[in-house]
């Protein structure tokens, strides 16, 4: 039961533990919130704002950080002089349509791999994740050629297929356990009340609900994120926004102000996702089903 | 509504079988109880009968109706889970309106069954509520629930309270044979208990590792079973074995063992004569067939000493040493005794049973 309750009792370890923990807690959500406040509030700034730098143990020289005059024009010249807006809908397009046709096409083979049995399963099933265990580089370079053979290349389907080759072996592995989770019975009980096996397999849905939201984020982020296949496969008429971020670097002028802004366009929609998905990630919702 | 006949059905799971040439038939409207041990192949014949796995040989009917390639849907059956299989994220309402919502029952008479069903089962202010709240019990009566609120032909029960406490399942033993009589329609049940099936059927098949043993009402199978086996597996405390011999004395037939003798009366030796009798058999006696007193010499006829005595409050289990067997007697309680102490105990001849030893079958 997810609920007992596990006694504790306070030690003198358990106390030294407690305070540990809160110190090392704080030191990590600096060290990964720090850079993401710096890069919001840097896409904002003038140049020269962004770097007032204070002196080194210099602590009360962190007030310089939020002392400047607020500016849109690293955002006005990533979306009217640099074509950002496409980038970020080919982003969307990209990570969204990829995720999509993992999560139909996946939970299509893990239902079956978790419901049915038959000859090779195993291995079948083994393949499957044996897949991802190439590195990407590896398999770069053969998938460019068949993508260029067939004029996939710098398309936006191009893309989609490249991220739901390493999207779908980790969508059926994740989620046959998820229907592994959910009991046969529970079918087969709606099959006695009248479903067809199909209307019984949507019954069950909802109960996966949480696995495929899961999952969701995960291949959204492995789209959203990914700068090689981006810049190889998308290069020409799909190019996502990491790859136009790293076009930002020229050889004579960095630009700092819109690599900022660029990060900032790049962070806050999956911060969003985050939020907004977070409601099916609540576990536990099969419990009291049917006897174990 | 209908009557189900099964026709020499087999179930092979691979190359084992765990149904063998079942044939049994289920009258309109009555109560048919499938008992035996875990793995006896009792599960699979409901499975089949509700269509969630294949016949491999043999053929099922709903009246005329051969339902072999019909799928569950097509049935017209409503089938009760031992784990109750709820929908974990409906609430009692939803599951019991959900076989009334796949026929595209009008919304008014969905709340309208659902509400009878549920006043009957006691659980109408419980609607509201998701499985996860609910206790065993309520659980257990909301799955029946979604069985009842629609009128299936045929109701399919798989161990549906065997996960009750004692006290409840005696309970709802009464209540469910109760609803079966109301609701007139043909029930199969499927049970590992025999104090259910016997409380509970109409007609009673008893299956022995995918082989049906016996079939008929429960006082056939109390009183005249059909083997050692099935004379075992049915009555608590079960019924005693021992090794016997025949002998023909002056006096007439009798069952000879080492501490006793037994004259069959007429019926019995005919019996034994139209099936032709071994000379080796095994004698069965109920426990509540055997008389037993305490003490050294207490007037009944076979002396044996006490092994344990079980007081139950009115009645006493006690088991008693008998050369190298041990017997289960039942008897109105008693004084307690002591290990090795001396009693007597009688068999009433007229009520004992014969099987052949080679191969269990009964004589009487």
């Amino acid at each position: 039961m997810a609920s007992r309750e596990i006694a504790q009792y306070p030690t003198a370890t358990r106390r030294v533990l407690g305070v540990a923990t809160i110190l090392f807690v704080a030191f990590y959500l600096i060290w990964t919130l720090l850079p993401l406040l710096i890069m919001f509030l840097s896409s904002f700034k003038d140049l020269l704002d962004a770097f007032q730098l204070p002196a080194t143990g210099d602590w009360g020289g962190a007030a310089l950080l939020f002392t400047f005059e607020p500016t849109t024009k690293h955002y006005q010249n990533l979306f009217l002089d640099l074509n950002f807006g496409t980038y970020l809908g080919n982003s969307l397009i990209a990570s969204l349509g990829s995720a999509l046709v993992s999560v139909v096409l996946g939970s299509t083979a893990a239902y079956a791999l978790s419901r049915l049995d038959f000859r090779g399963k195993n291995d079948l099933f083994f393949w499957i994740i044996s897949t991802r265990m190439a590195p990407v580089v590896a398999v770069l370079v053969p998938l460019y050629a068949i993508f260029r053979s067939l004029d996939l290349i710098g398309t936006l389907p191009g893309l989609i297929l490249a991220y739901t080759t390493f999207n779908l072996p980790f969508a059926i592995w994740i989620l046959k356990g998820f229907f592994d989770n959910v009991p046969y019975a529970i079918e087969e009980a709606a099959m006695c009340d009248g479903s067809t096996r199909l209307q019984a397999l949507r019954m069950i849905m909802p109960l996966v609900a949480p696995g495929i939201g899961a999952f969701i984020v995960l291949c959204v982020l492995f789209g959203w994120n990914d700068y090689l296949f981006s810049s190889i496969i998308g290069s020409g008429g799909a190019k996502t926004l990491p790859a136009a971020t790293i076009a930002l670097v020229q050889p004579q002028n960095i630009q700092w102000g819109s690599i900022m802004a660029a990060g900032a366009v790049t962070t806050v929609p999956m911060l969003f996702l985050g939020v907004l998905i977070r409601r099916y990630l609540v576990a536990g919702l099969t419990m009291g089903a049917v006897r174990e | 509504m209908v009557e189900v006949n099964i026709q020499s059905v087999w179930k092979y799971y691979g190359k084992t079988a765990a149904v063998k040439d079942l044939n049994l038939k289920c009258p309109e409207n009555s109560f048919l109880a499938i008992l035996g041990p875990s793995g006896c192949g009792k599960s699979s014949t409901l499975r089949m009968l509700a269509g969630l796995e294949h016949i491999s040989a043999g053929e099922i009917f709903f009246g005329a109706v051969r339902v072999n390639q019909l799928p569950p849907k097509e049935r017209d059956i409503a089938m009760v889970f031992e784990n109750y299989a709820l929908y974990p994220h409906k609430t009692v309402f939803e599951n019991m309106a959900n076989p009334l919502r796949l026929r595209n029952v009008n919304r008014e008479e969905i709340d309208k069954r659902v509400r009878r069903a549920a006043e009957l089962l006691q659980i109408d202010m419980l609607l509201d509520r998701k499985p996860m709240q609910l206790s065993g019990g309520q659980k257990q009566r909301t799955a029946i629930g979604r069985a009842i609120v629609r009128e299936p032909k045929v109701f399919l029960f798989d161990e549906p309270i065997a996960h009750l406490d004692a006290k409840l399942r005696a309970h709802m033993r009464g209540e469910l044979k109760h609803l079966q009589r109301r609701l007139e329609t043909t029930t199969i049940y499927v049970t590992h208990d025999q104090l259910e099936a016997m409380s509970m059927a109409d007609s009673i098949a008893v299956m022995h590792e995918g082989v049906l043993q016996q079939f008929g009402t429960p006082s056939d199978i109390y009183n005249h079973p059909a083997n050692e086996w099935v004379a075992g597996f049915v009555g608590e405390p079960p019924m005693n074995f021992l090794n016997c011999r025949i002998e023909q004395g002056t006096s007439g037939v009798a069952v000879v063992h080492p501490s006793f003798r037994l004259i069959l009366n007429d019926v019995q030796r005919r019996l034994l004569e139209e099936k032709g009798a071994e000379v080796e058999v095994r004698l069965g006696a109920r426990p509540d067939t055997i008389a037993y007193r305490p003490g050294a010499n207490s007037g009944l006829d076979v002396p044996a000493k006490v092994y344990v005595t079980e007081p139950l409050g009115g009645d006493m289990i006690v088991e008693v040493q008998l050369g190298a067997d041990r017997l289960t007697v039942k008897t109105k309680i008693g004084p307690s005794a002591n290990l090795d102490d001396p009693c007597t105990i009688g068999f009433d001849a007229s009520r004992v049973h014969l099987f052949a030893a080679s191969n269990g079958i009964a004589y009487f």
